[in-house]
């Protein structure tokens, strides 16, 4: 296992001097090139209603005729305060909320949170939840992935690879549904626990489904991975180099793909990941294939997963006693966890009362998101929709 | 030969993808038609909210608590409650679902298996009001039963009114339902 | 005095367009169910099911809400443009049909230079494009229009090239005596060099068509709808047809030219054969549709000019070179 060193020690200072680097293309070289010429770059706003901007994003940019000179995302238009409002309840009410952040894997947000607050009220969690936690958590990664699969197919125009990974994540949802009795904001998880234990045969279904995606995953390959269309418009485009990557804070499989194996679940492992073998896909190219590639793969280390958690499930109680009123000591709590997008972590500050006084998310899709200017930069408007797609994005985490 | 081989070689690619897209083409359909047909949803299914009906005692489990009130993050639940120790219950019960996040809190709250989340999905309405559900649309069994609890509530305070015990203050004196409010 | 008035080329003429419109407009309704089906299918769902039986009607549906549909004319267009570019691209195709050979006899128009001319009608249809981009005064059209007319263009020439070779075999540019010459199963798809040129002819024809994986006027994931985005209704409904009846047109010309066009086993009328035959590579363009994703701008060039045109050359002198060896071809 090899771990990069958490920080970098030479962290690049941002500043009109020193202009980022990344893209291939020297970007204000080319900029300069343009008014040079007495030219205008043509400004096309993509977004907030845009069909591949996922959710709302709002993309201002300057075009060179198919080029693009210039990106300035703008966000905020899914914006709730919800970390406002967290501070306004308490801690057991914000759960619920956390769904609301990224809405395609919103367990991962529940447990992020949960484990702040028994953190930060030293709450023990029994075996068996934590060992469940594990599994719901790499059942929804494996539905957030394939409606990343499918989406990003759709970005290039492979509309069928859309309907073909949301067959297999129907299956998934139909899982989690059977387990926490929703499809979407599952909100499962509970400080200490679980709220109920899952239902009988639960486990055989999903090892039936782990049966099914690996029958089809072969045919995800054949449909996109090994196209050659799909490979010319991924590869080398958008390339983020290693130090690049940590520079700009990526986390999840945008970094992994950029060669820099990073990934909490081994990195500091929670619930029972110590316990469990598994790969840390890490791709070294960096670019919108290596991007996709790594989600693609994930897929298959989650499969591997899902398996060990049902043979070392032990019987035990689901969920440990916690007071009604969570009045945790005074004090600071940080959790990670790392979500389908990257590393999530909550930040919650107690001062004795039930309520938080402030509570921070450090969502890794704002993280990501903060590559897509510069990468953009110098490629075509065709590879702006890729390049968004390969970074993974939901707003609502972004935004909050 | 290497731009033929590449051309081939990928020509040999896109045509491996046509041969899954034609064998998807014979393949049996995953559409659900769905007005016609549905999906089963899992028995945990977190849909629309009743309060359940105990046919014995011929009321609704409900006895007024507000712990599902309580235990709401945004509000939704609010009730009125009548009578007090065994005769305690509930003669409305109110739930804006505009602001429900069917998160499923209040169903865990419940100490008296009073509040459930059935398996009904489809509660779209044409006007915001609709969503405002009160006692008539939750109970279990429909108005009728929602009628028939406020009956028995009445009848359990006037036995224990005839047992004399203490008197109870006016508000708390049950009001029959207003049907279809 | 009906037989009489028929006599009268231009009445005749003008009757054979009337009822070529009414085929094209029908052929294009079943092709629209057709490709829905087939997407459907493909993609693992049903399609269309609830309009009619199977959702037969689905097409007729979808044609009259387009007619009834509110004629919106986007303030910052250009009026005049942006009304009349949907002709120009729905014109030059209904034109094109006009030389397209069902059977021996069941052609509106046959002339010589019929090859010819269905390149130089079917190239208007970029203009309309370009109209449609520009006049709409919408920066997604605009981009739309531009790299169409860049595709179109660049596409045109292998096309052209593998219709060359073809006319080199059949030594004649009229489409009738072109598909008279493959009677009796001699198809020139079995010729080793116009395998060669169907296949140039047939991707061309793709990007023509604007399809994936070439549909790149009207990306719907990068420009929303590309050139059309701000058109609605009737002007919409005659993009759409045109794009459909294109789709028809340049599988039934791949019939003439290489399968064989009205060649076919006994037992079925020449023109069933021709159109049963377009509609089995209108069934292709379509599977390789909803299989493929789309390619960059500078590929969809680059790909044209740097595979597609060399294919093409080559095709054409190993065509002639083969014609000139055999002493031309048996006709």
């Amino acid at each position: 296992m090899s771990l990069e060193p958490r920080t970098d020690p030479n962290p690049p200072t941002a500043g009109p001097e020193t202009p980022a680097k990344g893209p291939a293309i020297d970007a204000q070289a080319l900029h300069q090139e343009i008014l040079d010429l007495g030219t205008q770059g043509m400004v096309m706003n993509m977004g907030p209603q845009h069909p591949s901007t996922h959710g709302v994003l709002r993309l201002i940019l300057t075009l060179d005729g198919e080029e693009v000179m210039a990106c300035e995302p703008m966000i905020g238009y899914l914006h709730r305060g919800l970390e406002k409002m967290a501070e306004r309840r308490p801690y057991r009410h914000f759960l619920p909320f956390t769904d609301r952040l990224d809405y395609v894997c919103s367990l991962a947000n529940n447990l992020a949170c949960a484990q702040a607050i028994e953190r930060l009220a030293g709450v023990e969690v029994p075996e068996r939840a934590q060992w469940l936690r594990v599994a719901l958590m790499e059942l929804n990664r494996i539905a957030s992935h394939l409606l990343f699969l499918g989406t990003f197919g759709t970005d290039l125009g492979a509309t069928t690879m859309l309907l073909y990974a949301f067959r297999e994540r129907e299956e998934a949802l139909a899982l989690l549904e059977a387990i926490t009795g929703a499809r979407l904001t599952y909100n499962w998880i509970r400080v200490g626990g679980l709220p109920d234990d899952m239902p009988e045969t639960w486990d055989e279904g999903v090892l039936a489904f782990c049966d099914l995606l690996e029958s089809r995953l072969p045919e995800y390959d054949r449909l996109l991975t090994d196209n050659p269309i799909f490979r010319r418009r991924t590869e080398g485009v958008g390339v983020v180099s290693s130090e690049d990557a940590k520079a700009y804070g990526l986390t999840g499989p945008t970094l992994r793909a950029s060669g820099v194996a990073y990934d909490i679940r081994r990195w500091a492992p929670y619930e029972k990941y110590a316990e469990i073998d598994f790969d840390v896909v890490v791709l070294r190219d960096g670019d919108t294939f290596a991007r996709y590639l790594a989600r693609r793969l994930e897929l298959e280390q989650s499969v591997r997963i899902l398996r060990q958690v049902f043979d070392k499930l032990p019987e035990g109680p689901i969920a440990s006693k916690v007071g009604k009123v969570l009045k945790p000591p005074p004090g600071i709590a940080f959790s990670q966890v790392e979500s389908p997008r990257g590393e999530l972590s909550f930040t919650m500050v107690s001062d004795g009362s039930p309520n938080p006084v402030r509570v921070h998310i450090r969502a890794p899709s704002f993280a990501n998101l903060t590559v897509l200017a510069d990468l953009v930069v110098g490629n075509k408007v065709a590879d702006v929709v890729a390049i968004l797609g390969s970074i993974d994005i939901v707003l609502g985490e972004v935004d909050r | 030969m290497n731009p033929l081989r590449t051309l081939l070689g990928g020509l040999w690619r896109i045509f491996l993808g046509m041969g899954l897209t034609l064998k998807t083409f014979f393949r049996p359909k995953v559409t659900i038609r769905y007005p016609y047909e549905r999906r089963p949803v899992s028995p945990r299914y977190r849909g629309m909210f009743y309060l359940k009906w105990n046919e014995e005692k011929q009321r609704l489990n409900c006895v007024g608590c507000t712990l599902c009130a309580q235990a709401c993050p945004t509000d939704v639940i609010s009730m009125n409650k009548v009578g007090k120790g065994t005769t305690a219950g509930v003669d409305e019960f109110v739930m804006d679902l505009g602001r429900c996040m069917f998160c499923n809190l209040c169903v865990e709250a419940c100490p008296f298996d009073a509040i459930y989340m059935g398996d009904q999905y489809e509660f779209a309405v044409t006007e915001k009001e609709g969503s405002v559900l009160r006692i008539v649309d939750l109970a279990q069994g429909g108005p009728e039963n929602a009628r028939r609890n406020v009956e028995t509530l009445m009848r359990l305070q006037a036995e224990a009114a005839e047992k004399g015990k203490p008197g109870e203050s006016p508000k708390q004196q049950a009001r029959p339902a207003e049907e279809g409010a | 005095m009906i037989a009489q008035a028929l006599e009268n080329p231009w009445i005749r003429q003008l009757v054979n367009a009337a009822m070529l419109l009414a085929v094209i407009n029908l052929g294009v309704l079943v092709l629209i169910y057709l490709e829905r089906k087939v997407a459907g299918y493909i993609q693992s769902r049903l399609g269309p099911v609830h309009v009619g039986p199977r959702g037969w009607l689905q097409s007729v549906a979808d044609a009259v809400k387009l007619v009834l549909k509110e004629d919106i004319i986007p303030a910052p267009a250009d009026r005049f443009m942006f009304v009349l570019a949907p002709f120009f691209v729905f014109v030059p195709v209904l034109a094109v049909f006009l030389v397209l050979p069902f059977s021996s006899g069941w052609v509106a128009y046959d002339f010589s230079l019929a090859a010819l001319y269905v390149i130089a009608a079917g190239t208007v249809a970029i203009m309309g494009i370009v109209m449609a981009g520009w006049g709409t005064n919408n920066k997604y059209s605009l981009l739309g229009g531009l790299r169409s007319a860049a595709q179109l263009i660049s596409y045109e020439v292998p096309v052209v090239l593998a219709i060359l070779a073809v006319v080199f075999f059949a030594q004649s540019m009229s489409l009738v005596e072109i598909a008279e010459a493959q009677r009796g199963f001699r198809w020139f798809i079995f010729q080793p060099p116009l395998l060669v040129a169907a296949f140039v002819y047939m991707i061309g024809q793709l990007a023509e068509t604007n399809r994936t994986p070439f549909d790149l006027p009207e990306a719907e994931s990068e420009l929303v709808s590309g050139f059309h985005t701000e058109y609605s209704g009737i002007r919409f409904a005659m993009f759409f047809l045109a794009e459909f009846a294109n789709t028809f047109f340049a599988s039934a010309l791949a019939v003439v030219l290489f399968f064989g066009g009205w060649d076919g086993l006994p037992g079925l009328t020449g023109a069933l054969w021709l159109v049963l035959k377009s509609y089995v590579l209108v069934f292709v363009l379509m599977w390789i549709r909803w299989t493929l994703p789309r390619v960059r701008v500078d590929q969809l060039l680059g790909f044209a000019w740097k595979v597609l045109v060399p294919i093409g050359l080559i095709v054409v002198l190993w065509a002639a070179a083969s014609v000139v060896y055999a002493g031309g071809v048996a006709r």
